[in-house]
């Protein structure tokens, strides 16, 4: 036995970019963030050729979970085309030498910003969401250290004041995407800015979600069969979006999350939102491979 | 017919980056080295920024973003990612530094003496224009001193100290193996004092100023004198694996400690350092941290709030994130707010009645 045999070919750059020492940091609180669902862990974030803000914390996750034999699907906003989806696809690609795919049933790992996919992800799947405010306390605490104090004593009287007095001005919760929801009774986190229309997606689900804030340096996770309650009175129902009526104007998809489209003649036309979705379902009378799998809305509402 | 999707990202993408290189052309070994010896504080600068003290990387990455300062940053932060943590240097005495310059604005004369060295401070700023219409500009030779000052020189905070007018600082015995590193642990807060003093070296220069100046203004709390700022040069003595030590070269060191007026017995310290010769940057950080203690929740020259907002890289890669899409999000926003405007122009059950 030599010093040889033991050791590997010294490489510039380690697989997957980073190296082992991020890694394991990063399994680590990866462990601690499914252990405690929902809950911020803090996370050295170590500088990737990527800008801060453009999916860093989401790549710093991917890298250190790909393999060679990971299938790798990347979406911005629901798009595989998207510009910088298609730039960190590149990259990850690149470095781990995994496969990449747009379809969201192939896939074993993906990265996304924004959306969850439209067709059911499956216990063997990895979802990971990025973030760029990990906090969802920023909007009543912009101070981290104090906002940490609120999650640890569940003090999150402030979230239900903000949203109990958007209901008294504006009729209704004016909460877009990110919408603040509690993780298995404990915890609230921002299930990152996906629409209301994706929150329940992550309820109960099959599938493992970890949500990764570079920038901001926090990880945290939904375990599967984790419960992610939206925050909503008793008498005022989580309302999604109103895309349950919509017909997708290239695909002819209804009832799917949609894109709107400004027209010159004031109108607007939609498209449906998981780019992917569209194209199987233009390419499925004549590509059997092309099949949609089972969605989590059917017909424009919610399929238990 | 099928529908072809379009990868128009991805060939935009691939061309757009053709477009910003091709305008910058070729680039040459000649051309880092002209960077690196015609802009040293513009080196400097980075190399403090990116906590990488390298000057041909540094002036490499200079030339290849064509000078775009927080492209360049982060140039060398993702390159220092994949560089290995070989081992930590012999932490230094202040007595222990190669001085270039050293001024006290506290006192007329110090120990050791004030030692101006390289300064534009009294210099008429003048633009050479003649070198626009061709001729040569040279500067006037240095008339070397009769007697060159020592190289060492004591630092004005052991004086002070030892007059018993400022307390000392706390001795803190942690092997240098095991000194915080903020590139491998998270900031949190109280952040240690280790993690403080390295993520204000490596902060954005300019970041640093707005928000010491905000308290040189009045946000804050203490007003500085400068008890004594230096540009020297460090030696880097590292230890072999097999027991002996050795220096692995020299890195140029700026540092700034002021001191504020005495509330009670003893002056207050504040005190920055950071790599290369940047004197703005460590008075800046030097005030920050002589206001940090004991600060306003909230308040510029709170850590948290400081320490967040000058980090260059994080700032200015959130800043230009606001390009990417966001229409998911704006439609959800928008969504919400259509709802909301119909809820408001039909008429409640309860007022039609």
């Amino acid at each position: 036995m030599s010093l040889k045999s033991l050791s590997k070919e010294w490489e510039a750059v380690s697989y997957g970019f980073l190296d082992a020492s991020a890694k394991r940091e990063l399994r680590r609180k990866m462990l601690k963030a499914v252990a405690v669902p929902g809950c911020q862990m803090p996370y050295a974030s170590r500088e990737v050729p990527m800008a801060r803000g453009w999916g860093t914390g989401g790549l710093q996750v991917s890298l250190t979970l790909m393999n060679p034999k990971t299938v790798v699907k990347v979406i911005d906003q629901g798009a595989d085309d998207s510009v910088n989806a298609a730039s960190i696809r590149k990259f990850l690609t690149r470095v781990t030498g995994a496969e990449a795919t747009w379809d969201t049933l192939e896939a074993t790992l993906i990265q996304s910003r924004h959306r969850v996919p439209e067709e059911k992800l499956t216990k063997d799947q990895i979802l990971v969401l990025q973030v760029p405010n990990p906090e969802p306390l920023r909007t009543v605490e912009p101070n981290m250290s104090i906002a940490r104090q609120m999650h640890a004593d569940a003090d999150y009287s402030r979230m239900w004041l903000q949203l109990y007095e958007q209901i008294v001005r504006s009729g209704r919760v004016m909460q877009g995407a990110s919408y603040p929801s509690m993780v298995n009774g404990r915890h609230v986190m921002t299930p990152s800015p996906i629409p209301r229309w994706d929150v329940p997606k992550l309820h109960m689900a099959e599938h493992l979600t970890i949500l990764s804030a570079g920038r901001e340096k926090r990880i945290f996770a939904v375990p599967p069969h984790t419960r992610v309650e939206p925050l909503v009175f008793s008498d005022v129902p989580y309302k999604v979006e109103e895309h349950g009526d919509i017909t997708c104007a290239r695909s002819a998809l209804k009832g799917f999350f949609m894109n709107e489209i400004p027209n010159d003649d004031g109108t607007s036309s939609y498209e449906v939102s998981d780019s992917n979705l569209g194209i199987k379902a233009l390419n499925a009378p004549e590509d059997a491979s092309q099949k949609i799998g089972e969605t989590w809305y059917q017909d424009g509402e919610w399929a238990q | 017919m099928a529908y072809v999707a379009t990868r128009g990202g991805e060939r935009a993408i691939e061309q757009s980056e053709r477009l910003f290189k091709q305008e910058l052309g070729t680039i040459t070994p000649a051309k880092v080295k002209q960077v690196r010896e015609t802009m040293p504080y513009l080196v400097d600068r980075v190399m403090g920024e990116a906590s990488l003290y390298d000057r041909d990387v540094a002036a490499l990455a200079l030339a290849q973003t064509g000078g775009e300062l927080s492209e360049a940053v982060l140039l060398l932060r993702a390159w220092r990612t994949t560089q290995p943590r070989i081992s930590v240097a012999k932490p230094l005495e202040q007595d222990e530094l190669h001085v270039f310059r050293r001024i006290s604005a506290a006192f007329k004369d110090i120990p050791g003496g004030q030692l101006l060295g390289p300064s534009l401070d009294y210099a008429h700023r003048l633009l050479a224009t003649e070198v626009l219409s061709g001729e040569d500009y040279t500067p006037e030779p240095v008339d070397a001193a009769e007697k060159a000052a020592p190289s060492h020189q004591p630092s004005v905070s052991a004086w002070l100290s030892s007059q018993g007018l400022v307390d000392d600082a706390d001795h803190d015995d942690t092997a240098p193996d095991d000194i915080p590193d903020l590139t491998r642990e998270p900031l949190l807060f109280p952040a240690k004092r280790a993690h403080r003093l390295q993520s204000l070296a490596r902060a954005d220069s300019g970041g640093v100023l707005a928000l010491g100046y905000s308290a040189m203004r009045g946000y804050g709390q203490a007003h500085p004198t400068v008890s004594e700022l230096r540009l020297t040069e460090a030696e880097i003595e590292v230890r072999h694996p097999c027991g002996t030590s050795f220096s692995a070269g020299r890195v140029k060191v700026s540092q700034a400690e002021v001191v504020s007026k005495a509330k009670g017995e003893r002056l207050e310290r504040g005190f920055a350092a950071t790599f290369g010769w940047n004197e703005v940057k460590c008075i800046s950080a030097a005030t920050l941290d002589l206001n940090a203690d004991g600060a306003e929740k909230n308040s510029a020259v709170e850590e948290e709030f400081f320490l967040y907002h000058t980090e260059g890289v994080e700032s200015s890669g959130f800043c230009i994130h606001f390009k990417l899409p966001h229409y998911v999000t704006f439609q959800s926003s928008l969504d919400a707010m259509r709802d909301a405007k119909a809820k408001k122009q039909t008429p409640q059950m309860e007022a039609a009645e």
